[in-house]
């Protein structure tokens, strides 16, 4: 049912964002969502910022953001080149910490734990904040090695569990029919579109709570984007998904609420629908209607 | 080209692609294109071209070594005398005149080519005493006796003066007698000796005959000099055989006038030793052929230690004394190795003047040439006519003269260039005279020319190696870890400081490392043993603790450091490891040593111990690998992607468990191809070996014994070998194998290196 709602959306011809601007209404949302009648303020939180600013030596590259990100929805965050979003999203799991002079202040709360706080354990945090990123970065191992990867790191090596977690990850992210014939050949010899839908698989085996999704389709083309953007429709029951996109159509397509970011800032975080068709910001408005950006 | 036109900005700007400067333009981009390409095709091919004629020298060098001898006959001719029976027949130097001596006591000097007589002379022999025997010194000394029928011997030598009249080399023969004209006594008793034997050195002159009623005496002159007039007196001593002797074919001494050997026709073979007093003592006593068969002939090989004996079946033996494994202080009479030539007997062997090498002949005609410690045959074919009596071969090997029953010569050209050399003597256990056992030596020369040169490769390829494997042994963790480290963990700021540096260590002249290595390192370890030791299992425990006390330091004093820098900390701690290690070296020595490390390694573990040994080369060959293996290890892992090392964190891997897991894997191919370029360079680096290790071929593995390896091997004795000789090329063959040695390496190692980049190809 999905898939077809999906494709029927793709279809629209309505759904760009300058008609939008143009005062056409979206009808994006209320088919497939059927949540859009909670308010942003209503869900339950699973990431919660409060005050954060963020420092890459002394340039400070986020200002005092505060957000809810809401738990088991599709969360996007727009916004142009260098406004900070992809250094917002991975702050959600220290993957900052990697950057070299990267300070960062305030508290980001997942799960009303504070992930910033001493004795806290990083690799646990990254296995349940999982991430995907732009460029499929598969290991140079087997389809089944690379699924595997994140089981066996975390100690786990029964087979029957690890096989049964592949083929239930592989399932998950809609890839197991295309490669159940072929789990023991390179995950290098696979498509874009497919690499990517094996690291999602990858990073669903080890059950995180938030995927984080940083511009997850940019480098693909628009039917491995497509099979993508369903996917993370799928996978919104079991995670929180948190989503960086330019494309301003995919967040409208995929997000149940969008946070739109410029310089460092967080301009607008709303309903996805109510942000594309009626931004209370000026800013939001001129971005979305592509004034700049 | 293009005109902006100031009146209209807007207005696209006129661009004309067709322009003849812009067709002239891509004509010139297109050359150099083509030029550029045909360039870069030329410069590769050149190299291979360039490699493979290193490849096709070296070769061309090595074959002659295993080629095999050929000999073409030159001239034919009636023996000058034939009035009496010819007893002996040699050349000069220059292969030019030969000579023979008859029965009946005449010298006949004659052209080589023509068999023109070119001198005659009657020996002094006494009137009414008839010549009984003959015996010959060595055929490089040219000394020879005749056994009288008065039982005394008549010695004399057959010399050439050189003259150059109108430039033409013109080749006088004369006889020397160095005992006087008057002949000496070996028989007291004056009976008539029926075989002689003569062996005179520097140190004394030994005569030993068979009488004719069945005696052995043995007469030996020991010489001594009168330091003051600086006059050679002769002091007689006579030994008497304790067992009488029935049907002697020869009689032989051996060179240092211990042993003499009685050859008996049935095949029997005794040794006596001639220093055990006024009665010289039976040694060994061997069946030398198989049972039902004769000796035939028996002589000693140059340089005397081993006697070929030939049998009437055409095999030919090598024989020498051995020290007696059971019988500390005994002697026994050894085979060596055998020849098979045809089936007829041997009929006589003629020794080569300068190799260990010789020529045989059986009664069918049928000529052999061999080679002992080659244990190599050369050639064998039918060449004398009629029925074959003697051959000799000239001084420098080149011409062979062969006398039949008829009295005919014929004379041949000899091609043996390089009979020394096989496989089983360069690859093989040889058992060279006067060892105890067959053994892998390499001792190219020697200052005699009876020496017996021993070109086995094996211990110089052990010790290649050797050295390489301890090279390997401390660069190889050392330089992938500290490239693991640099690469994957270090502060990209402190990463640009630390690898120029490591990098700017392999710029170092190979020969300074090895001049300190030779000079500084080796007396300081030799010194410091403890200290040394206490370093190397002090240093890695004390990184650690370092390491660890400084995570566990609170986080004020950890962040004085910026991160990644950590690594900075430990440059004063290896330093004071270091110094702390050195500083107790001697009291550690004083109390689990006796004071003296060495002595106790060599007295009570029964470890030898060298100065310059394979830890001296191991540290200096490893200081010079660690930079080659480092950098491109290093580049290797820091090239791969960051979004793989990424991907790993973001599932919640652990720095390490992305390292071991992901980071490796993907730089195998260049951390293999780090590992085995290093190994190249081990294994031809020439400068720190030929310094540090003392240069000893020895096999053997200890860690505080020396090696010399094939390239060091060739930068010593490249300078002193002859051009073209045996020697010569067999360094060339060591190059080769060298040369053989790094291609094989570098091959599979690039067949590995491929293999694992396509399972481990980076994206």
């Amino acid at each position: 049912m999905m898939e077809a709602q999906a494709i029927e959306r793709d279809q629209d011809p309505a759904s760009t964002v300058n008609e939008a601007s143009k005062g056409h209404a979206m009808d994006i949302s209320s088919l497939n969502r059927g949540v859009s009648t909670r308010t942003l303020e209503q869900e339950d939180v699973c990431i919660d910022v409060r005050n954060m600013n963020l420092f890459y030596g002394d340039k400070q590259a986020l200002f005092d953001v505060n957000m809810r990100i809401p738990k088991k929805r599709v969360t996007a965050f727009i916004g142009p080149s260098g406004c900070g979003k992809s250094t917002l999203l991975r702050s959600f799991n220290r993957m900052n910490d990697l950057v070299d002079g990267c300070r960062i202040e305030g508290e980001i709360n997942i799960d009303n734990q504070n992930i910033f706080e001493k004795g806290m354990d990083i690799t646990d945090l990254r296995r349940r904040v999982g991430m995907v990123f732009q460029k499929p970065n598969p290991f140079p191992k087997s389809i089944y090695e690379n699924v595997a990867y994140g089981l066996r790191i975390q100690g786990i090596n029964k087979k029957r569990l690890i096989d049964e977690t592949v083929e239930w990850a592989l399932r998950s992210a809609a890839l197991w029919d295309e490669v159940k014939d072929r789990l023991h050949e390179s995950a290098l010899g696979m498509s874009g579109g497919q690499q990517q839908r094996l690291v999602i698989a990858r990073t669903i085996a080890v059950k995180p709570e938030v995927l984080l999704l940083d511009e997850p389709a940019s480098a693909l083309d628009p039917i491995s984007t497509l099979k993508i953007e369903e996917l993370i429709n799928d996978l919104k029951d079991d995670f929180t998904i948190v989503i960086v996109t330019h494309n301003m159509q995919q967040a409208a397509r995929v997000s149940d609420y969008t946070a739109f970011m410029y310089m460092g800032n967080l301009i607008e975080f709303g309903n996805t629908d109510t942000l594309f068709t009626n931004p209370t910001e000026k800013k939001t408005e001129d971005y979305i209607t592509g004034r700049y950006g | 080209m293009s005109i902006m036109k100031e009146t209209s900005p807007t207005s696209v700007p006129e661009l004309d692609f067709n322009t003849p400067a812009a067709v002239l333009h891509r004509r010139i981009r297109r050359t150099k294109d083509k030029a550029a390409t045909v360039g870069v095709g030329v410069g590769g091919i050149s190299v291979i071209i360039a490699i493979l004629l290193i490849f096709l020298y070296l070769l061309y060098e090595v074959i002659p070594l295993f080629r095999s001898a050929s000999i073409e006959q030159q001239a034919t001719y009636t023996v000058p005398v034939t009035s009496a029976q010819t007893l002996y027949m040699t050349m000069e130097e220059q292969a030019e005149i030969a000579m023979q001596v008859t029965a009946n006591g005449e010298v006949v000097f004659f052209d080589t080519l023509t068999g023109n007589t070119v001198k005659r002379q009657s020996l002094p022999v006494p009137q009414g005493v008839e010549i009984t025997s003959f015996a010959e010194g060595s055929a490089a000394s040219h000394l020879l006796a005749l056994g009288l029928s008065n039982g005394q011997t008549l010695i004399f030598k057959h010399r050439y003066k050189i003259t150059y009249p109108n430039d033409q080399r013109v080749i006088s023969p004369f006889l020397d007698f160095p005992y006087g004209e008057q002949p000496m006594e070996v028989d007291t008793q004056g009976a008539p000796l029926t075989k002689l034997a003569i062996r005179d050195t520097e140190a004394g002159l030994t005569l030993a005959a068979v009488t004719q009623d069945g005696r052995t005496p043995i007469t030996q002159y020991v010489k001594e000099e009168d330091f003051l007039t600086m006059e050679v007196q002769l002091v007689q001593k006579s030994i008497e055989l304790p067992v009488r002797e029935q049907g002697v074919l020869s009689l032989h001494i051996g060179p240092s006038q211990r042993w003499f050997y009685v050859v008996l026709e049935d095949g029997n073979l005794d040794v006596f030793d001639l220093k055990a007093g006024a009665q010289a003592r039976l040694a060994d006593r061997v069946q030398a052929v198989a049972q039902g068969q004769r000796i035939t002939e028996a002589k000693l090989l140059l340089g005397g230690i081993s006697l070929l004996i030939g049998d009437s079946q055409g095999k030919i033996s090598q024989w020498f004394m051995v020290r007696d494994q059971q019988n500390l202080g005994q002697y026994k009479l050894q085979p060596i190795r055998e020849f098979q030539l045809g089936q007829a007997p041997i009929v006589n062997i003629s020794v080569e003047h300068r190799r260990k090498g010789f020529l045989a002949v059986d009664a069918q005609g049928m000529i052999g040439v061999y080679n002992t410690t080659a244990e190599r045959t050369l050639l064998q074919e039918t060449l004398v006519k009629g029925t074959s009596n003697l051959i000799s071969i000239s001084p420098r090997a080149d011409v062979l003269l062969s006398l039949n029953q008829a009295g005919q010569i014929q004379k041949f050209h000899v091609d043996n260039e390089h009979p020394e050399v096989s496989w089983h003597s360069l690859w093989g256990e040889v058992w060279y005279e006067s060892y105890d056992e067959p053994s892998y030596t390499w001792q190219s020369s020697a200052s005699n020319n009876e020496f017996e040169p021993k070109f086995s490769l094996m211990p110089l390829a052990f010790g290649t190696l050797k050295a390489a494997f301890y090279a390997m042994l401390i660069a190889t963790p050392l330089a992938i870890c500290g490239a693991i480290y640099t690469a994957h963990f270090m502060a990209p700021s402190m990463r640009r400081k630390v690898k120029p540096v490591i990098e700017l260590m392999e710029a170092l002249p190979t020969v300074i490392l090895g001049f300190l290595a030779g000079l500084f390192l080796a007396p300081f370890i030799e010194l410091n043993l403890p200290g040394i030791f206490a370093l190397l299992i002090l240093m890695p425990i004390g990184i650690v603790a370092a390491s660890f006390a400084w995570v566990n330091m609170p986080r004020q004093i950890r962040h004085m450091l910026p991160e990644g820098w950590d690594a900075a900390i430990l440059i004063p701690v290896v330093l004071v490891i270091a110094w702390v290690s050195i500083a107790m070296s001697h009291p550690l020595e004083q109390w689990f040593f006796n004071g003296d490390m060495r002595a106790w390694l060599t007295n009570d573990l029964g470890i030898p111990f060298d100065q310059r040994n394979a830890l001296v080369v191991g540290l200096a060959m490893g200081f010079a690998v660690i930079p080659t293996i480092f950098s491109i290890a290093e580049d290797a892992i820091f090239s791969v992607p960051k979004h793989l090392s990424h991907g790993s964190l973001a599932l919640g891997a652990t720095p390490w468990q992305t390292l071991v897991r992901v980071v490796l894997p993907t730089a195998s191919p260049g951390i293999f191809s780090a590992v085995m370029i290093g190994m190249g360079r081990a294994v031809g680096e020439t400068m720190i070996v030929l310094m540090a290790t003392g240069n000893t071929p020895i096999m053997d593995a200890n860690i505080f014994e020396g090696m010399r390896t094939l390239a060091a091997n060739i930068a010593v004795e490249v300078p002193e070998s002859e051009v073209g000789s045996s020697h010569y090329r067999i360094l060339f063959l060591a190059a080769f194998v060298l040369f053989m040695f790094t291609f094989v390496v570098n091959t599979a190692a690039e067949i590995v290196r491929q293999r694992l980049r396509k399972k481990y190809g980076a994206l």
